[in-house]
């Protein structure tokens, strides 16, 4: 696939990650991991182009069904079940989350990570805006109070991860990876339910009223 | 010959009989007495085994190396060095773990269908195995691994009485100690790893130059604070007095004997042999500690009531004479005074094994009296002599050695530690002659009060009348506890005896380390001349002293019976008391007997006196029925370390709980700095 193009991904993989931590609704947040995710899965495709391995095509099809479709269709009916429509809960206020943001994306990018960024030397852009996803996910799941958007921060993140070990040289065996998208699977379940459990014993998903689990 | 005695199947052989006797026991573990044989059986067969295998070692001069690979791992190694030194350590082992089975196989009774024979026997071996672990291992992963074994077998033998709730105390405290000191341990040899790149001790050895002197010297500090919180030196003690009690007495012996040198013979491996050439302060750091350890163990140990108490203080006590020879031998060979050196180490030895000797029979003579009495508080014994002899006359023997009176083993250590001491007062400059002089005036304050500490003990044992009803009832110890007790006793006489031989062997011991190889002997020894200090400075003979006395003894028995006596017919009467019925009251107690030494101390010992009156007529207050005086010491080094510790500790801990504050949001936010730094630090 053109190196470009790959950019062209990546981008928008980092453009949602913006869009993730910008966002207010609930929806458009579970709409932005769609499109990473299909992102991830166009990666995925791509992999399976050049090695023309069979399994692959197996782990894109079960990326593109649990991640793209089953999933967000998972924390749609989260939402209107709990009418969690707004997800505004973050410690940080709009134009701090940018600075932060952008100190996160200098320091992926600065000399001090070019040992990991240029593993494979051809692929360090790609590397760089992989590792500036990463933290920019971690942060994502620091700031936001909500558990939805906590759960959609650390999926993200595995997508980050995922990206950055395809383009690093780190990929491991197609059975491995339908074992990951499998436990993917399962956790969003129980994630599912936990929430549905945690709101109806708290009334909300914002972790910091979650007084009573404190000792 | 030398090939079938000493080879490295032999050395497995003497394991594996622990081994075989730990497991088998535990499988009987539901029949007491069946249990019971089997660990002591084995026990007994094995430390026979060690016996003849160390003895074989050290007479044959040989040294004996073997590694196994462990394929997983390129630094650790399960590898063994067994020289002259590693087999004198598993003779005083053996040796001690002979008498103290022998003795548990009769001690041991009284626990049937209390608590779990098979269990026992299962620690006692493996404790006993990984002794002789710790002492040949010469990798220091391997080395930790058994030191572990042996700290957390030896805990659970602390914590076998378990329904006293003092010895689950005890056995906590005693766990909290040492994994403080392991920690200390397992920094120094990362820091070793760091710059060697191995944990085998031949390669740390041959590559000591790569380590730097500063580096070298925070080594130093862990190791003292490591292997010194084993052995007890003074302020790290505070497991000892709590934990020798709560085991049972022939455990103690063992630990008391054997487990605590085991800190002891690491110090020597690390400073003598393999950490070699270090700087003089080390030396003289050392001969403080074991200053002060030795002047203050006895000090506390004369204000003890507890019989065990008192035992393990004591032990405190030797450590740090042991620690002015080995001091006083680092001073010397730093300022390159090999001969002199070699005395010292010789003295620090030989010292460690005559303890050995005197405290495992004190501790088994002891819980033979506790065993009858239960209870360890000396206050209620009193005139056990009658009940108990034996007991009584190898409880003597122990005392007199371990007050350093001859002929017993005791006193020619001591000798043999003065003579380093004064070597360096002779010999040294002034700045040294100092240090040297102070260790000297302890030892000898050290030794007048350990003989007055076991004049009281022995006296309020042992003499006088019965203080508690309960002296009534007593008999004499089972057979097999005498024996061991015998065989110890026997010890302490013979190790007296034969002190010339033995110090030969010791300069052996001594000369087969490679900084004393070409190390010319300091003292001449032979049985019938004793030790001679070189140029004539001083020497003692055993034979000599022990035939003197013999004719002293026989020349004072003649003289009353057929001189004084010899016209006097015996009249037996009761003791005239004033006028008064004698009874306990009439008795002093240990209170009393050491009230006057604690109130010379009192700087050190701070103690508070409490007087406690009733009077006949509690409004004119003329005439007072009964007076009680109880004297309470000051736990110094727990007033001034341990609580100011605990403090800072406690302080930190509220500082540091903050940072739990239950958010979710907050704890990834830790783990997301982290993973920045670390990242930033290592790329």
């Amino acid at each position: 696939m053109n190196i470009l193009f790959l950019k062209f991904l990546f981008g928008v993989m980092f453009l949602t990650l913006v869009f993730l931590h910008l966002t207010k609704k609930n929806f458009l947040a579970t709409v932005a991991y769609s499109i990473q995710s299909l992102v991830i899965t166009i990666v995925l495709f791509n992999s399976f182009l050049e090695t023309n391995n069979f399994y692959l095509l197996l782990v894109v099809f079960l990326s593109l069904v649990i991640k793209v479709i089953i999933a967000p269709i998972f924390f749609t009916n989260l939402i209107k079940k709990h009418a969690l429509a707004f997800s505004v809960s973050t410690y940080f206020s709009t134009p701090l989350i940018l600075i932060i943001i952008s100190i996160l994306t200098f320091i992926a990018y600065s000399d001090k990570f070019l040992p990991l960024t240029s593993i494979i030397p051809n692929n360090q852009a790609l590397l760089s805006i992989a590792l500036s996803v990463i933290f920019m996910s971690l942060f994502l799941i620091i700031n936001r109070k909500g558990a939805l958007s906590q759960i959609i921060g650390i999926l993200s993140l595995e997508n980050s991860i995922l990206a950055f070990i395809i383009f690093a040289g780190l990929e491991q065996s197609p059975g491995l990876q339908i074992g990951v998208i499998f436990n993917m699977f399962i956790w969003i379940i129980i994630a599912s339910v936990f929430i549905s459990m945690i709101y109806k014993h708290f009334g909300t998903l914002n972790v910091t009223s979650m007084k009573n689990l404190k000792d | 010959m030398l090939e079938i005695i000493t080879p490295s199947v032999s050395f497995f052989v003497l394991l594996s009989i622990f081994f075989i006797g730990a497991i088998s026991s535990l499988i009987y573990q539901k029949n007491d007495s069946i249990a019971n044989f089997l660990s002591s059986f084995f026990s007994i067969i094995g430390s026979l085994c060690g016996l003849f295998f160390s003895v074989s070692m050290i007479i044959y001069g040989k040294n004996l190396s073997f590694i196994i690979n462990y394929p997983y791992s390129s630094f650790f190694k399960i590898s063994f060095h067994i020289d002259l030194l590693s087999a004198f350590f598993i003779f005083i082992i053996s040796l001690i773990s002979l008498f103290c089975s022998i003795y548990g196989v009769g001690y041991l009774k009284h626990f049937y269908k209390k608590y779990s024979i098979g269990v026992f026997g299962f620690f006692y071996n493996l404790l006993i195995g990984s002794l002789l672990l710790v002492v040949t291992a010469s990798n220091g992963i391997f080395f930790l691994i058994a030191w572990e074994i042996m700290s957390i077998s030896s805990y659970f033998l602390v914590v076998y009485d378990r329904y006293d709730t003092d010895n689950i105390k005890a056995g906590f405290l005693y766990l909290i100690m040492t994994y403080v000191g392991t920690v200390f341990i397992i920094l120094s040899f990362l820091f070793i790893y760091k710059y060697i790149g191995s944990f085998e001790f031949i390669d740390i050895k041959s590559g000591i130059s790569l380590i730097p002197l500063s580096i070298k010297n925070n080594i130093f500090i862990f190791t003292i604070i490591g292997f010194g919180t084993k052995a007890g030196i003074i302020p790290f003690h505070i497991w000892l007095p709590a934990a020798h009690p709560a085991a049972p007495s022939h455990v103690s012996a063992l630990m008391s004997g054997v487990m605590i040198k085991t800190g002891v013979y690491m110090m020597i491996r690390l400073f003598v042999d393999i950490l070699q050439p270090i700087p003089v302060w080390w030396g003289i750091l050392i001969l403080i500690i074991g200053s002060i350890s030795s002047l203050l163990g006895v000090l506390y140990a004369l204000t003890e009531h507890d019989i065990k108490r008192l035992l393990a203080f004591h032990s405190i006590e030797n450590i740090g004479i042991i620690l002015l020879g080995l001091g006083s031998a680092l001073i010397f060979y730093s300022l390159n005074m090999p001969e002199l050196a070699l005395l010292g180490l010789m003295a620090s030895l030989f010292h460690t094994l005559n303890h050995a000797i005197f405290k495992s029979l004190l501790f088994l003579s002891a819980g033979s009296v506790i065993n009858e009495m239960h209870t360890r508080n000396i206050e209620e014994y009193g005139g056990i002599i009658k009940y108990m002899p034996q007991t009584a006359m190898f409880f003597l023997i122990g005392s007199m050695a371990i007050s350093a009176l001859p002929p017993f083993n005791g006193f020619f250590s001591e000798w043999l530690t003065y003579q380093a001491l004064f070597q360096g007062v002779a010999q040294l400059n002034l700045s040294f002659q100092g240090i040297f002089i102070i260790a000297a005036s302890s030892l000898a304050f050290t030794g007048g009060l350990a003989l007055t500490c076991f004049v009281k003990a022995f006296g309020i044992i042992f003499l006088a009348r019965p203080r508690s009803t309960k002296v009534s009832s007593i008999k004499e110890s089972p057979l097999s506890m005498r024996i061991g007790m015998g065989f110890l006793a026997l010890m302490s006489i013979l190790f007296g005896l034969f002190s010339g031989y033995t110090s030969r062997l010791l300069e052996k011991i001594g000369k087969d380390l490679s900084i004393f190889k070409d190390t010319n002997y300091f003292t001449s020894a032979s049985f019938y001349q004793g030790i001679d200090i070189k140029n004539s400075f001083a020497s003692v003979s055993a034979p000599i002293i022990f035939v003197v006395l013999i004719i002293i003894i026989f020349a004072v028995i003649f003289i009353f019976t057929f001189v004084i006596n010899k016209n006097q017919k015996i009249k037996i009467e009761n003791t005239w008391g004033c006028g008064l019925n004698l009874n306990k009251r009439a008795e002093i107690t240990a209170t009393g007997f050491a009230r006057s030494i604690i109130l010379v101390f009192k700087g050190i010992l701070k103690p508070s006196i409490q007087n406690e009156v009733e009077y006949h007529d509690a409004d004119s207050r003329y005439l007072p029925k009964s007076r009680v005086i109880t004297i309470h010491v000051k736990n110094i080094y727990n007033y001034y370390f341990y609580q100011p510790l605990r403090n800072i500790i406690n302080i930190i801990s509220l500082k540091t709980k903050n940072i739990q504050s239950g958010n979710i949001n907050a704890y990834i936010s830790y783990i997301f700095i982290s993973l920045i730094i670390a990242l930033l630090s290592v790329l």
